[in-house]
């Protein structure tokens, strides 16, 4: 019962948000509508933490990884809402441009990520899995220009393409687990097969052969170099809000996909396989796009850029392995949402007050829009992952991980990129910062929500990189535990 | 007996060719809602030409006038390797399959050389044409004869329908389908037919067949449109062969021959129908766009020819 | 049973020959409608292979599988699209940037190479070669057609067949999954295409043409 509140909650709440005409009503029905979200994953949380696995039916279940990522899930989306509130007080009239379809969509896309978490079986996995593209191709598209049509277009089709081939590895890996005499229930249920991995004789060939095409089909989600294509247009055309909930939130949703199908590997296969294709794909996104940081011109591309080297970073994490290297990619994943986020906003901010985002069209904003540059530079010191914030600890558990394991090449590589990418940052912040503001900011005060989101977001990356919380670090924890 | 079926089978070939064009033709104004000459229209007209006088442009050759006869003779021994009635035919031999289409080929030199020599302008486009079609139409009619013979571990047209004979109807096999839709695109495109060319068009920059054969007249001009129609109806033929020889009978039995004959034409009508119907339904394709049209027939049998290792039937 | 019976089997052991045609003719079609209609006939053969393997295999859900692919692909999709060309007013022709001959010998390179991919997998799994190397050379086929049509209808189409051919996999190797998983993939699908016909009006509102070789204002 616990676990199907979360899930009907938005899918309700998104139908009935779309009566409000009004469009202060509808801001103000989608606020209240999050935070009674937020409460019913909190109660999951809770549940789970204190007593365990929660089971629902067949087909959900919500253990210690789900609810170490619903944590993650929930704390951006409330800023994403708080935050949009006073957004989308710029946004023009259209026919679908209204608030209450912005919110409609943004909660339909909660729904879908929320049951990604929650999927105990591999084939809901993938079907919400594709609910996940399907409900944000219309939020990227938005604002209907030209720009956001093609995004859109090439979002949905990469997307739904790469997630055709997840479904060809899903099918491959029930083909082993049927093969292997488990029921057909059973073969696609997660937790059945990773237990029943090392005991029942599933074919490693099959098996190997089911992770590369999932790996290929939802990194597309994640961004993994080959694959990324979609990712800079989409982040960069999308409204702000919906920037920061793909970078943050549906990034780390295809992670977990991806984490959960390289525990049933790894049990059944061994681990070097699944972990050095992660490394692979780690390594190429992370040099590729910290090379790419350097020549980009659009600042919403260039984090989008950002995010794609993360998920590098993140892959190589979880493909070194170890206690450390796990610890670091989960935390990563946490560290990385909240200085996306915060960047973005801040990048909000300077698309309404300068209606550009050509990064050398934009000069002096240190003093044009001083809220809006601390911001960015707080989240552009975090995003190189510089103490004393919280990314820099993530980033140096994987180095330590990689360093112990001997896997030097890999630890010099990060090193060199991590520096290439603060260099990029710093030459493109700086630029913006300094000289003389060129143009008139039309509004150079943040409203309350504004600042209130990018506020918290900031406190919480600080927080985080001097101490981690004695909660979030049980969390951690027992989401390790259930991999291991 | 066996000789006598064999020379039987020719003479079926040679004569009824006529009659196919015939038909075809009734077939094609059927279609278009017209009344349509009557089907035994193309022997008044080939009796009608062998009694003309024949008239030679002053500056043509001796190629010229034989051309008619080497392409009327180079057909006729092409049509006696196809089997009709019976799994055999008259000059049936190891390889006989290169020579079906290099008999052909010779042909249509002649017919070339003929055109050439005539000195006309559109003989000279004819020609062009006609070479450009022959050329790519000759690899997926290699390919495609060569795909059924590997499968059948035969090289003569004879054994290869002996051996298809003896297989289940209702196997579908891959390369025989592959096979047949590639020879099927090269019998339209050496035959004449849309949407390769027009038969029945009078717009000369159009022609290619018939700019061929523009300068002749009298028995000449009968010779050349009969081994048109011989070249339709052998092609017609060795499909039918090929792909559906079930019916054909051993030679021993009177009333078998009487029905292979029947089911023969049968079959042959099923084709002819639906000649009729791909040039009424299909537009003629602009030159530039036939080399697309044979450039498919040739991958679908160079895939059959691949398809030979890949599968078991 | 026995005429249905040794039908279905000929059904099985046979219809790959077909999906072969459809993708090859598939390779050439220069018309929008006549590559809608060739996606038709193909998952009209996937229905018969459905139905086929409902009575060898005796499978209830299979019945019901088989009636969704061919209410869904053979009827309202082919519908579906034909509706939106007319309403898009769009010229009619495929924009392929491979000429015919090329398009074919590609797939015909693709079918060789599902063959040569599918020999080593196909004894693991019991399976007839056929029958998966035409599901791999579907899903090749559809790529394909997506990389190289560049009207953004076709791209939706490759799609269309790349599913056809994941779908057949599923089918051939493990007789379908749970009948709740797959239809939640069809309605996936149905969802994937309303969207992806939205956007194509978008397309054709802001950009007055189709052509999504022409979408190139984002790079880098």
């Amino acid at each position: 019962m616990i676990l199907l509140l979360p899930l009907v909650i938005p899918v309700v709440g998104a139908g009935l948000l779309l009566l409000f005409h009004n469009p202060r009503a509808a801001t103000r029905a989608a606020l209240l509508l999050g935070a009674v979200e937020i409460a019913a994953i909190s109660a999951v949380i809770r549940q789970v933490h204190l007593r365990g696995a929660v089971e629902e039916g067949r087909y959900l279940r919500a253990d210690g990884l789900s609810a170490f990522f619903l944590v993650g899930i929930a704390f951006i989306s409330a800023l994403v809402l708080l935050y949009s509130s006073g957004y989308l007080r710029h946004t023009g009239e259209g026919r679908f441009s209204s608030p209450r379809w912005f919110y409609a969509l943004c909660f339909l896309f909660l729904f879908t990520m929320i049951s990604v978490c929650l999927s105990a079986n591999l084939g809901l996995l993938w079907i919400m899995m594709e609910g996940t593209t399907l409900a944000s191709a219309l939020l990227v598209g938005f604002y209907n220009t030209e720009g956001a049509v093609e995004a859109g277009w090439k979002y949905l089709i990469v997307c739904t393409v790469g997630i055709a081939f997840a479904l060809f590895g899903t099918i491959v890996l029930y083909l082993a687990g049927v093969k292997a005499g488990m029921s057909p229930a059973a073969a696609l249920d997660w937790l059945a097969l990773k237990n029943a991995a090392p005991h029942v004789g599933l074919d490693p060939h099959l098996v190997k052969l089911a992770f590369v095409f999932v790996l290929v089909g939802y990194g597309t989600k994640v961004g993994f170099v080959p694959m990324h294509s979609w990712l800079p247009d989409a982040h960069a055309e999308a409204p702000t809000p919906i920037s920061a909930l793909l970078s943050a939130v549906l990034l780390n949703c295809a992670v977990y996909a991806v984490i959960r199908f390289d525990a049933i590997v790894s049990a059944a296969a061994g681990p070097g396989f699944p972990h050095s294709l992660l490394l692979l794909f780690g390594v190429m996104s992370l040099v590729v796009a910290g090379l790419l940081i350097l020549v980009q011109r659009n600042l919403k591309r260039l984090m989008a850029y950002s995010s794609i080297e993360h998920m590098g970073i993140i892959a190589i994490g979880l493909g070194l392995g170890g206690p450390l290297g796990l610890f670091g990619a989960l935390l990563h994943t946490f560290n990385h949402s909240v200085a996306k986020s915060l960047l973005f906003f801040g990048a909000g901010n300077i698309r309404h007050n300068l209606s550009t985002l050509r990064m050398e069209g934009i000069r002096g904003i240190a003093r044009s829009l001083p809220q809006t540059s601390a911001a960015l530079v707080i989240g552009g010191l975090a995003i190189v992952g510089l103490p004393p914030f919280s990314l820099f600890v993530s980033e140096f558990a994987i180095l330590s991980e990689a360093f112990g394991g001997a896997h030097y090449f890999v630890a010099v590589l990060f090193l060199i990129i991590l520096s290439v990418v603060f260099g990029g940052f710093a030459h493109h912040l700086l630029g913006m910062l300094c000289g003389e503001p060129d143009r008139r900011a039309e509004s150079s005060r943040l409203i309350p929500s504004e600042y209130t989101a990018m506020g918290i977001a900031a406190v919480c990356l600080v927080w985080f990189g001097a101490r981690i919380p004695s909660t979030f670090g049980d969390l951690l924890r027992d989401a390790m535990a259930v991999l291991r | 007996m066996k000789i006598v079926l064999d020379l039987a089978q020719v003479l079926l070939i040679v004569l009824c060719a006529p009659l196919v064009r015939g038909i075809i033709a009734r077939g094609k104004a059927l279609l278009q809602r017209r009344q349509g000459a009557s089907i035994w229209r193309p022997y008044a007209e080939l009796i009608k030409l062998f009694r003309k006088e024949e008239l030679v442009p002053p500056t043509s050759s001796a190629i010229f006038r034989a051309a008619p006869a080497v392409l009327f003779g180079a057909t006729v021994c092409a049509a006696a390797f196809i089997p009709v009635l019976h799994a055999s035919a008259l000059m049936a031999s190891r390889g006989d399959f290169f020579l079906l289409v290099y008999l052909l080929a010779l042909a249509r030199f002649f017919l070339s050389l003929g055109a050439l020599d005539g000195g006309s302008a559109f003989g000279g486009m004819g020609a062009s044409r006609e070479a450009l079609v022959s050329s790519l139409a000759e690899a997926p009619f290699l390919l495609g004869l060569a795909a059924v013979a590997i499968l059948a571990h035969r090289a003569e047209l004879a054994g290869i329908v002996a051996w298809t004979l003896e297989q289940n109807v209702f196997d579908i096999s891959a390369v025989h389908m592959l096979a047949l839709t590639s020879l099927a695109m090269v019998t339209l495109a050496e035959t004449g037919r849309m949407p390769v060319d027009n038969p029945t068009t009078h717009l000369e920059l159009t022609m290619i067949h018939e700019g061929m054969v523009l300068e002749y007249s009298g028995p000449s001009l009968a010779l050349v449109e009969w081994s048109a129609g011989i070249k339709l109806h052998l092609m017609l033929a060795l499909l039918v062969a090929l792909f559906f020889p079930w019916g054909m009978a051993s030679p021993n039995s009177s009333w078998g021959m009487a029905a292979a004959l029947l089911l023969y034409f049968a079959k042959l009508a099923v084709l002819m129908a639906l000649v009729s119907v791909i040039e009424s339904a299909m537009a003629k394709l602009r030159m530039y766009l036939v080399p697309d049209f044979l450039g498919v027939a040739s991958a679908v049998s160079a895939l059959a020819v691949i398809f030979t290792v890949l599968v078991k039937r | 049973m026995g005429l249905v019976g040794i039908a279905s089997g000929k059904v099985l052991s046979s219809f790959s020959v077909f999906l072969f045609l459809t993708i090859l003719l598939l390779a050439v079609a220069r018309r929008i409608s006549t590559s809608v209609l060739l996606f038709s006939l193909q998952s009209a053969v996937i229905t018969a292979e459905v139905l086929a393997t409902a009575i060898q295999e005796k499978l209830a859900e299979a019945w019901v599988v088989g009636l969704l692919v061919f209410v869904i692909k053979v009827v309202a999709i082919p519908r579906a699209f034909f509706v939106l060309t007319g309403r898009l007013k769009t010229v009619r022709d495929v924009k392929a940037s491979t000429t015919p001959t090329q398009s074919v010998f590609i797939v015909a390179l693709m079918i060789y190479l599902s063959y040569a991919g599918v020999h080593s997998y196909g004894q693991a799994v019991h399976v007839p070669d056929d029958a998966l190397a035409a599901a791999v050379a579907l899903i090749l086929t559809g790529a394909f057609l997506m990389v190289s049509r560049t009207k953004a209808i076709m791209q939706m189409l490759g799609l269309l067949v790349l599913e056809n051919g994941i779908f057949l996999a599923a089918l051939i190797t493990t007789f379908g999954m749970p009948l709740v998983i797959e239809i939640g993939i069809f309605f996936d699908i149905l969802m994937g295409l309303l969207l992806m016909g939205i956007f194509t009006f978008r397309i054709s509102d802001t950009f007055d043409h189709l052509d999504v070789s022409k979408l190139r204002r984002l790079r880098g």
